[in-house]
């Protein structure tokens, strides 16, 4: 592989970082190579914020190959908000201009003493200062950065106001709407005083063995392009599984209090499709385009339309259906540089709490928050993007949120971040994916909720358990995050179906290997217990893989009316199918050396 | 009524099923289109086998077994699957939605429509299930 470029802000001192060989057989890239890079660093006296924290952006191997879905890159580092293991991954062109430039990765650490971009041209690289960017919005940002040094075609890695002033889930931007949006690595980005990062290059991106790639990238995007679900995300976008996720009571509502919204379909890709509709955007290379390019009436310009996470989260859960607002809501959030699953998974907290009497207009600034009111709702996202008001208690995240009104098991989170948008009381695999997932409540380290709808994978032994079976399906849900830690070592969207033979194919011809299903889903394995050993060293233990109160909770109607995931039965049944101690959480030190980790288990057992 | 699969006894029964199942009439009360099923030969299916069923607002206006495609040139679906991979189906070996989201059932058509009608998708298949009598 490539190497990748290290800077120190504080200094400006540079290096290149090759890649140990064995690392790049054992980790391949992506989050799973990040993790063993940054497996030193991620101490749990590390300050997420401080300029010692290491912010890592991380191509994989086949990043910017025009393989299936693999023009993604990922952020590592410290999360803010939940001090573990943080990673994000984003789509656009600018991984694959990384590599272009030559380099697989860039690792950024220290502080500058003023507000800086970087600007990659080919293997040049320029400290610029951003002290003239500094406040301005991301899509203001990506443009005049642009035209700043001259190239139309630089791409642009980009964090906000929010990012600038460390609200804890800021996210990083690319390509216009973008988004790296969990695990607050804008933040981390803006306590380096780092606005932007431009990229631009013309080398070739190296494959192994290029000729038998392109044959392979050929069949897997014209299978994709034939694929059901590709249909269905291209057509109506990720937000198109919304009716069937209502219908099943799995689509949060009114802040995971419901299980049913009757005008869900005013709120649903389709919807958007027969409405605001003008087009679609895709990544690099990607067949799918999941992207929406909407025009709403009165608008002059194209815009970016909502995914699902945006969609659910300024919709059902704040029981919004007017579709046009979350358009904005959603721009307001990608201008500012905030996640929008948290910004309004957090919002919706403020909601929960103004209704229960915990919050009132005192604390709101005269706000008054009735669900549904779109002006309320833009209210606090600005208020959260600008930290004013109690917009600065919100920007520490849901979990600190709460807890300043003394209520910290209202808010749906876990530990530290905030619940996604399918609800495990609809699809019971979620209750794990949420409670063992390395980030938090993360839905793209295991999406089990598409093999609780029924996709299963038969040839990776993940089969189909009905959508609420319990510890039964514990195991079923640890293959599949093994699965899942593939794609986020390859950076592989996870809209993709590729089968595991040919995706084990890919990987062979584009790094060298020569592995079975097998081997990939032992690295797979390799990949998960390294993070879980990460926070482990951090502090993390058994007691963190819980699931907030209000997802234990009953809905008194909808799909799943009744049902509760017996989130300790399912754990007890987790711990065994991984090999991990039930007491302290941690890998065995057998499993560790199992999987090849031989240091990491020295370091969590001695 | 229930009958042999695949025989046009057997989708004349579905037909019938359609037509007199409440709960079919209440879940597919919103839904508008029509649709060809190719089955591809596989096992003891020799030749491929196509049916069409005119699917309206929670009842069945028609069915043809081996129809010429010519006869309904703009179906609102065409969906295909190999024969073993129907008759998983209707034994209820293979979940529906499975089906759909491996491509075991190829879809063709409104995506949008099929997504935001799931519900619908389902109640036809527990139909077609209850008028198997015995699969060939």
């Amino acid at each position: 592989m490539q190497p990748i470029l290290k800077i120190d802000l504080t200094t400006g001192a540079t290096e290149e970082i090759v890649i140990p060989k064995e690392w790049e057989k054992d980790f391949l890239g992506g989050a799973s190579l990040a993790a063993r890079i940054l497996y030193p660093s991620l101490t749990p006296e590390l300050d997420a914020l401080s300029p010692e924290a290491p912010l890592l952006f991380l191509t994989g191997p086949m990043t910017g190959t025009s393989g299936p879905t693999t023009g993604r890159f990922v952020i590592c580092g410290k999360g803010p908000a939940t001090g573990l293991w943080a990673e994000s991954n984003i789509g656009g062109f600018w991984g694959p201009e990384l590599r272009k430039a030559g380099y697989d990765g860039l690792w950024v650490t220290g502080k500058a003493p003023e507000p800086v971009y970087l600007w990659l041209n080919g293997s040049k690289l320029e400290v610029r200062s951003a002290a003239h960017l500094w406040g301005q919005n991301t899509y203001t940002t990506q443009d005049k950065i642009k035209d700043e040094v001259g190239e139309k075609s630089a791409r642009v890695c980009v964090i906000g106001t929010a990012g600038e002033k460390q609200v804890l889930f800021a996210s990083i931007m690319c390509d216009h709407g973008r988004m790296a949006g969990r695990t607050g690595m804008g933040a981390v980005m803006g306590s380096k005083n780092l606005k932007a990062v431009a990229v631009q290059g013309t080398n070739e991106i190296p494959v192994f063995d290029l000729t038998k790639y392109k044959s392979l990238r050929s069949e897997a995007n014209r299978k994709l392009k034939e694929d059901n679900e590709a249909k269905v995300i291209r057509e109506v976008g990720t937000a198109g599984a919304a009716n069937y996720a209502e219908y099943l009571g799995a689509l949060p509502v009114k802040y995971y209090t419901r299980g049913s919204f009757e005008n869900v379909d005013n709120v649903s890709g389709a919807k958007m499709t027969e409405t605001i509709l003008v087009g679609r955007s895709a990544c690099q290379g990607c067949v799918i385009a999941c992207g929406r390019v909407v025009k709403l009436p009165g608008d002059r310009t194209k815009r970016k339309g909502p995914e699902h996470e945006t969609m659910v989260g300024f919709g059902a859960n704040l029981l919004n259906d007017n579709l046009e607002s979350i358009v904005d809501l959603g721009e307001l959030c990608d201008r500012y540089g905030m996640d929008t699953i948290s910004a309004s998974n957090t919002i919706g907290l403020a909601f929960h709490l103004y209704e229960k009497g915990i919050i009132t207009k005192e604390d709101t600034g005269g706000i008054e928050l009735k669900w549904g009111d779109v002006d309320a709702i833009e209210a606090l996202v600005r208020l959260v993007g600008s930290r004013e008001g109690i917009g600065d208690l919100m920007a520490q995240g849901s979990r600190s949120f709460a807890a300043h009104f003394g209520v910290e098991e209202e808010a749906v989170q876990v530990n530290g971040l905030e619940v996604a948008y399918h609800d495990p009381r609809g699809v019971s695999g979620m209750a794990l994916s949420y409670a063992t997932s390395p980030r938090g409540a993360c839905h793209n380290q295991s999406d089990y909720f598409f093999v609780d709808w029924g996709h299963s994978h038969e040839e990776l032994g993940i089969q189909f358990f009905e959508r609420h079976a319990q510890a039964e399906k514990a195991g079923n849900v640890a293959r599949h995050q093994n699965w899942r830690s593939v794609d986020n070592a390859i950076v592989m969207c996870i809209f993709a179906n590729v089968e595991a033979e040919e995706k084990v194919k890919l990987i062979n011809v584009a790094c060298g290997l020569d592995w079975s299903v097998d081997d990939m889903m032992r690295f797979g394995e390799r990949s998960w217990n390294l993070k879980r050993a990460i926070n482990n060293r951090m502090g993390l233990t058994a007691a963190n893989d819980r699931l907030p109160k209000g997802l234990l909770e009953p809905f008194p109607d909808g799909g799943s009316a009744g049902f509760v995931p017996d989130i300790r039965g399912m754990l007890s049944a987790y711990y065994e199918a991984r090999g991990w101690d039930p007491e302290t959480g941690k890998p065995t030190r057998g499993k560790l050396i199992e999987l090849g980790l031989e240091d990491v288990a020295q370091d969590l057992w001695g | 009524m229930t009958a042999v699969f695949p025989s046009e006894e057997w989708l004349k029964g579905l037909e019938t099923k359609l037509n007199t199942d409440g709960r079919y009439a209440e879940i597919a009360k919103n839904w508008e289109g029509d649709l060809f099923f190719f089955i591809e030969p596989e096992g003891n299916l020799k030749e491929q086998l196509t049916f069409y069923l005119d699917l309206w607002h929670g009842a069945c206006r028609k069915v043809e077994y081996k129809p010429s495609t010519d006869a309904h040139p703009n179906p609102t679906f065409t969906l295909s699957a190999t024969y073993n991979n129907i008759t998983a189906i209707l034994s209820g070996k293979l979940n529906p939605m499975t089906a759909m989201m491996t491509s075991k059932l190829k879809v063709k058509g409104s995506m949008g429509y099929m997504m935001r009608n799931v519900p619908t998708v389902l109640d036809f298949v527990r139909c077609a299930q209850e008028v198997t009598k015995e699969i060939l």
